[in-house]
């Protein structure tokens, strides 16, 4: 199960950031989803990539907490996705999938005439349709 | 891992253990030591010490013929034992002569050799027999080497020759004697692994525990064999079967068997992970640890000693840590290239120690708050309990505990039940001061994960620091750590995790008392863009308390906090400057309307606040500051602040200093108990707030004109007052170069009264650069080509010499400085209507087109500001001659000038002019009025270089021609010539000639004494040589038709040698002559040669002369009169007119 998505914007602030939890670790998940962005950092800045994985915008697992696992996405626009889900057995091309389907709400919700780009997102349409992605993220989609 | 014994940390060594002839102890055991791998000795000194050696009566559980329950899984000191008492290896070491010598000796031996053998009876240990022989030579028996070793029953390979009698000898001996030890160490270790493996071959055992037991000692075996592959399967075998165990065991009371599983865990684990992480498997040490932890995670066991569950967990991941940092072993950077894919499961920081640094700290602080439960939950158990045993020590088996009771002299080692235990575990725990270890493990992680440069990882070590502080009641380090934490989530405007933080620095600042800073974090509490979600009443966010709610409760508790204290009447003063985080509380927006404005005018500003907090709130008193104490004003109408919305006020200031004027503060004072100081800001240069900068919401302006908010500035700029002065200059035409031109300066007051005036002039080159002076003559002294030579008719200079040196004089009530381009003069008071003027003298060197700027400035009155007057005039500099020379020889004279034939052979060498000596040489000098003014011209003379008064005379001038009277006035464009004879005296390559002085004045009728200017023309050096051969033609100045004239062609000869010419005459049919046509003659040295011919012309007219040339044959050099030199005119008869009254004329 997903437990929390994010937005992160350009100075690492947060543009957008939903809790799925309920409970009282919401402030946990923005400690975690605050620390991966170091990995974030690291991963982006280090020039040790191989060439075909040079425009790759999946960054892979970012920080294995005990109980979560942290995913990572970057736009092309330097725009960071970050996801936490509790499921400790997850399968890359999920998570791959489930990034895809987000980027593609997200450029719903920034192509919005009346959003301003760099600001945080408080689209309810947009937060209806991340409800829906992390809803149907499982290991059934892959069936 | 520093807890953990010293034989479970360091890899385990053989043992060898030396007996007899102690004097060789030592440098066997050293040298042994040094060996790779170093073998640890056991040296006792004699065979009555062997006793050591003897095994402790127990025996095989299994061997028995019921076998009992172990009453656990590792004995405590059976490491140590292996490392320290039981030897691989017993070696007797026999001097040669004891075994040959005396029978009593022998006997002694062999008694020695059979304690020995008994000591070592049913263990595998081996017996080697060392024979010392102090020399070589000293053979023993064969015999005697036989007895010996039967007696001791071991193999001849077993009985080792020790020779120490040299270095070498020794050496060799010492690695026979390794060699041996090794072997047989590794034989003997090999066989007890083999030992024990057969034995849980053959009989499965009942007991798990047994099992571990042999799994461990295998394992051990094969590390003293440092065969590490086997070790680790057995250590995976061992820990297997722990962990099945961990459901089944029944034997303990289930606390302390969860304690002591968890105990042999945690070894068999360290030996796992230290074995992969010293054979560099990273990645398999690592996925064993977290597989580690998986398992055990869960196995909490009874709740009441939960806290022990925890405190091992976070001892895992120090240890690992600890490992992980002690161990070289880097993370895997080649092997893996993407972390966190499918092909790495793993992501950096799994590899680092930092983050298991934290994970430690964050279980331990999880095992104190267990701890806590437990101690709360204790004293609702009944007493009997509670009550911890005496005296509880480690029992004999690791992770056992048991109670020591001393009846009288008995002490009996008594097991301890689970409630004994709890209380005993919880009595320890209680002793420990849980969070300065939590802190020091959360400032490791700290400093680590800074050094690899995970800020925010740092940030959240140290905010569990700070946490960790705050629980312990030290809010002052607690407090500064809270801040550099708070300092990163407002850079980045995590607006939660600053709420949460700011709520703990408020309690910080209130439990320390520091009413400024409570004042100041509740404030940007309130202020901060949090909003509500709907879970906030669950999150636990400290003492900040839920979000939504306490903003406006926040807000209202500050803004009424002094008036509950009314004893107190001082306000909270908060300043917010530009980087302040208090800016979202309260920020000052200054714009003045215009840019500009006139002194004592009135000028708008727009002074807009906007506040961030949620509630309204009043403004008391607003007081506004500038930088002109003078235009600060107040307002103290209550003024109501809206969330979010800019409170526009205009107001109107009027200055009377020129100058900036600069808005720099704004006090708002709010319930008379707040005083909120803000530095203005112009909105033109305005920095986003940054904890709201990425909000969601309507962007407003500070100013209604928008284009005001882009552009406005907190400051404006006063003009000065209008000058009421006329600053007058003037000029009469173009100056001339080298006299002193004359500007005058006029000031009249028109309206001002002047005081402390001061007029400062500037010369500018006018065609920029503003350098007044070549660069390359900067060092020379009359290097300015145009100089400010004085300042002249000023009221109290007029009697004073205007050619002193003004620049040097120095008044004491008068400010007078002139430089080569700049000059400051006073100006004294002027009264309105008054004038005063002076001349500013300047003379150019260099033709030159100057900007000559004046100003003027004044105080007009009482007040101290200054009024300045700028005027500026261009004047050009130029030449008033130009002037020209030519050298000539006198008429029908030609000296014959070898260096003139010279530069015709080769016309590459300098020219230089030459000149006869001794001769009269003709120089005419022109000079061209190029001036739009009439000049008089007044004199020109030739002046010698260095002046007149030098001892030897180089030459005579003679002026032939000039100035006839004592004035020459000559218009713009006329041209003078002066004509002067120059007869040089001595021969020399270089002559300089002097220069043309030129003495002129202007021609003006309003000067009564016009000031003489000398312009110089310098003449070029010449060459002055002897000529070996002078001809001169003489002839009439004219000739009559038909009427015969004789001319005559002297050649001189100057030398002292025999000249030999030739000459020759052309034919003219204008005339008939007489004489040679072609001829030579030889001219003796010092005479004249006189050709003579007679001419008889036909024709009237200008004539041209037969040609004539003259060749001299040693210079061959060939003379040709000019074309002038050889024409006459002839009259037609003659001539009717007087030639006394125009001879002179005639005769050039």
């Amino acid at each position: 199960m997903i437990v929390c998505v994010a937005v992160v914007g350009h100075q690492n602030n947060p543009l957008y950031l939903q809790s799925f939890t309920g409970s009282d670790d919401a402030l946990k998940l923005h400690h975690i989803v605050h620390c991966s962005l170091d990995v974030i950092d690291e991963r982006v800045n280090n020039p040790k990539r191989s060439a075909s994985t040079l425009n790759e915008t999946f960054l892979g697992l970012l920080y294995p907490t005990e109980n979560y696992k942290v995913y990572g996405y970057l736009t092309n626009t330097k725009v960071k996705f970050i996801m936490v889900t509790t499921d400790l057995d997850v399968k890359d091309a999920d998570v791959r999938s489930y990034f895809r389907k987000f980027h593609a709400a997200y450029v719903d919700a920034v192509c919005n005439p009346f959003h301003v780009p760099g600001k945080k997102i408080t689209s309810n349409s947009f937060s209806e349709r991340v409800g829906t992605i992390v809803r149907s993220f499982g290991p059934s989609m892959t069936l | 891992m520093e807890d953990y014994p010293e034989e479970l940390r360091t890899p385990p060594v053989s043992l060898v253990c030396l007996t007899g002839c102690p004097e060789l102890h030592h440098p066997i055991s050293a040298f042994l030591h040094s060996e790779q791998p170093p073998i640890n000795t056991l040296a006792l000194p004699d065979f009555s010490k062997a006793s050591v050696l003897a095994r402790k009566k127990n025996r095989d559980p299994l061997s028995q013929p019921t076998p009992a329950p172990p009453s656990g899984i590792l004995k405590r000191d059976w490491l140590l034992k292996h490392r320290t008492r039981v030897p691989a290896v017993v070696a007797a070491l026999f001097r040669a002569d004891q075994i040959s010598g005396d029978p009593a000796q022998w006997l002694q031996a062999c008694t020695d050799l059979e304690n020995l053998k008994s000591l070592i009876h049913g263990r595998s240990t081996r017996l080697v027999v060392v024979l010392v022989q102090t020399q070589a030579a000293e053979e023993l028996s064969e015999d005697v080497m036989t007895a010996l070793r039967k007696r001791a029953e071991i193999d001849s390979k077993h009985l080792v020759e020790f020779v120490q009698n040299d270095a070498s000898d020794l050496r060799q001996s010492l690695n026979k004697l390794a060699s041996l030890f090794a072997e047989l160490c590794l034989t003997y270790y090999k066989e007890e692994g083999r030992r024990i493996r057969s034995i849980i071959e053959k009989k499965s055992s009942p007991f798990p525990e047994l099992n571990i037991r042999y799994c461990f000692k295998i394992a051990i075996y094969a590390e003293f064999r440092r065969d590490w592959s086997e070790a680790l399967k057995f250590y995976e075998e061992a820990y297997r079967v722990l962990r099945e165990m961990a459901n089944t065991s029944t034997r303990l009371p289930p606390i302390q068997r969860l304690v002591e599983i968890k105990t042999i865990a945690e070894q068999i684990h360290f030996k796992i992970s230290t074995l992969l992480l010293h054979g560099g498997k990273i990645m398999e040490a690592v996925a064993r640890f977290l597989k580690h932890i998986k398992t055990y995670k869960r196995l909490v066991g009874l709740p009441e000693v939960d806290f022990l569950h925890w405190e091992w967990f976070s001892r895992q991941f120090l240890v690992f840590a600890e490992l992980l940092e002690t161990t070289a072993a880097s993370a895997p950077s080649s092997q893996s290239p993407r972390f966190g894919t499918s092909e790495s499961p793993f992501s950096e920081w799994e590899f680092q120690p930092a983050y298991y640094y934290q994970l430690a700290a964050n279980y331990l602080r999880e095992k104190r708050c267990c701890l806590e439960q437990s101690s709360v939950s204790k004293t609702d158990l009944p007493t009997k309990i509670t009550e911890a045993p005496d005296s509880v020590m480690p029992s004999i088996h690791i992770g056992q505990s048991a109670r020591l009771v001393e009846e009288g002299d008995i002490v009996t080692v008594l097991p301890l039940s689970d409630a004994e235990y709890v209380a005993y575990a919880l009595a320890e725990a209680e002793r420990f001061q849980d969070c300065y270890e939590i802190i020091a493990l959360y400032k490791r992680a700290q400093e680590s994960f800074s050094s690899h440069g995970s800020q925010r990882m740092a940030c959240l070590c140290t905010l569990g620091m700070a946490r960790e502080y705050y629980a312990s009641d030290d809010f002052t380090n607690s407090k500064q750590l809270f801040d550099t934490v708070a300092a990163m989530y407002r850079r980045e405007g995590w607006a939660p995790l600053l709420w949460e933080v700011l709520g703990y620095l408020r309690d910080c600042g209130k439990r320390l008392g520091l009413t400024n800073e409570y004042t100041a974090y509740s404030l940007e509490m309130a202020a901060l863009p949090v909003f509500s979600t709907g879970f906030e009443e669950t999150i636990d966010f400290g003492p900040a308390g839920p979000a939504t709610l306490s903003r406006e409760e926040i807000q209202r508790e500050v803004l009424n906090f002094a008036v509950e204290t009314d004893g107190d009447p001082e306000p909270v003063g908060l300043d917010v400057d530009l980087v302040s985080p208090l800016r979202s509380v309260l920020l000052v927006a200054v714009a003045f309307h215009e840019q500009s404005v006139k002194p004592d005018s009135v000028a708008s500003l727009t002074v807009s606040l906007l506040s961030h907090l949620p509630l309204l709130f009043k403004v008391d008193l607003l007081e506004v500051e500038f930088n002109q104490p003078a235009c600060n004003f107040s307002m103290s109408i209550p003024l109501e602040v809206s969330p979010n919305k800019w409170l526009r006020l205009t107001h109107e200031v009027k200055s009377g200093q020129s100058g900036k004027l600069e808005c720099l503060t704004v006090k708002a004072k709010i319930n008379n108990n707040l005083i909120i100081c803000c530095r203005a800001e112009s909105p033109a240069l305005m920095e986003d707030l940054t904890s709201w900068k990425y909000e969601n919401q309507r962007e407003t302006y500070p100013t209604l004109d928008p284009a005001l908010s882009l552009s406005g500035q907190k400051s404006i700029q006063v003009d000065e007052p209008n000058p009421l002065v006329d600053l007058t200059l003037n000029s009469i035409g173009p100056a001339l170069v080298g006299e002193v031109f004359q500007i005058p300066v006029l000031v009249v007051s028109t309206g001002h009264v002047i005081h402390g005036g001061e007029l400062k002039i500037n010369l500018v080159d006018a065609r920029g650069g503003g350098m007044l002076m070549s660069p390359r003559e900067t060092d020379e002294s009359d290097a300015h080509h145009v100089e400010l030579l004085s300042i002249s008719g000023l009221p109290e200079e007029k009697e004073d010499d205007l050619n002193t040196d003004l620049s040097e004089e120095t008044k004491s009530d008068n400010i007078r400085k002139i430089q080569y381009s700049f000059g400051v003069v006073s100006v004294p008071v002027l009264k309105e209507g008054e004038s005063w003027c002076c001349n500013l003298e300047i003379r150019w060197h260099r033709p030159k087109s100057v900007m000559v700027y004046v100003s003027l400035g004044y105080n007009p009155g009482d007040v101290d500001q200054r009024v300045n007057v700028h005027r500026s005039l261009q004047i050009e500099g130029k030449v008033p001659f130009f002037t020209n020379h030519r050298f000539m020889m006198p008429f029908r004279r030609e000296p014959l000038l070898i260096s003139n034939i010279r530069s015709l052979i080769s016309p590459l060498e300098e020219k230089k002019v030459s000149l006869a000596l001794k001769e009269n040489n003709i120089v005419i000098v022109s000079a061209k009025n190029c001036t739009d003014v009439p000049l008089n011209l007044v004199s020109m003379k030739i002046v010698p270089e260095g002046g007149t008064d030098s001892n030897e005379k180089l030459f005579l001038v003679q002026e032939i021609s000039g100035i006839s009277n004592k004035c020459t006035r000559f218009v713009p464009g006329e041209e003078f010539r002066g004509v002067f004879s120059i007869t040089p005296l001595v021969a020399k390559s270089s002559l300089s000639l002097g220069v043309v002085c030129v003495e002129w004045t202007r021609d003006s009728k309003n000067q009564d004494q016009p000031e003489t200017v000398t312009t110089k023309h310098s003449l070029p050096q010449v060459c002055v040589e002897e000529p070996p051969l002078v001809a001169a033609i003489e002839c009439p100045p004219f000739a009559i038709v038909g009427d015969p004239f004789s001319l005559y062609i002297k050649v001189k000869n100057n030398t002292n040698l025999l000249q030999e010419i030739k000459y020759s005459l052309g034919d003219s049919q204008n005339f008939i002559f007489c004489g040679a046509h072609v001829h030579t003659a030889s001219i003796l040295p010092g005479k004249e040669h006189v050709l003579s011919y007679k001419f008889v012309p036909f024709s009237a007219g200008v004539q041209q002369l037969p040609r004539i040339t003259i060749t001299s044959v040693r210079y061959s050099a060939q003379l040709t009169p000019s074309i002038a030199a050889g024409t006459i005119f002839v009259y037609p008869a003659e001539p009717k007119f007087s030639l006394e009254k125009n001879g002179s004329e005639l005769v050039v």
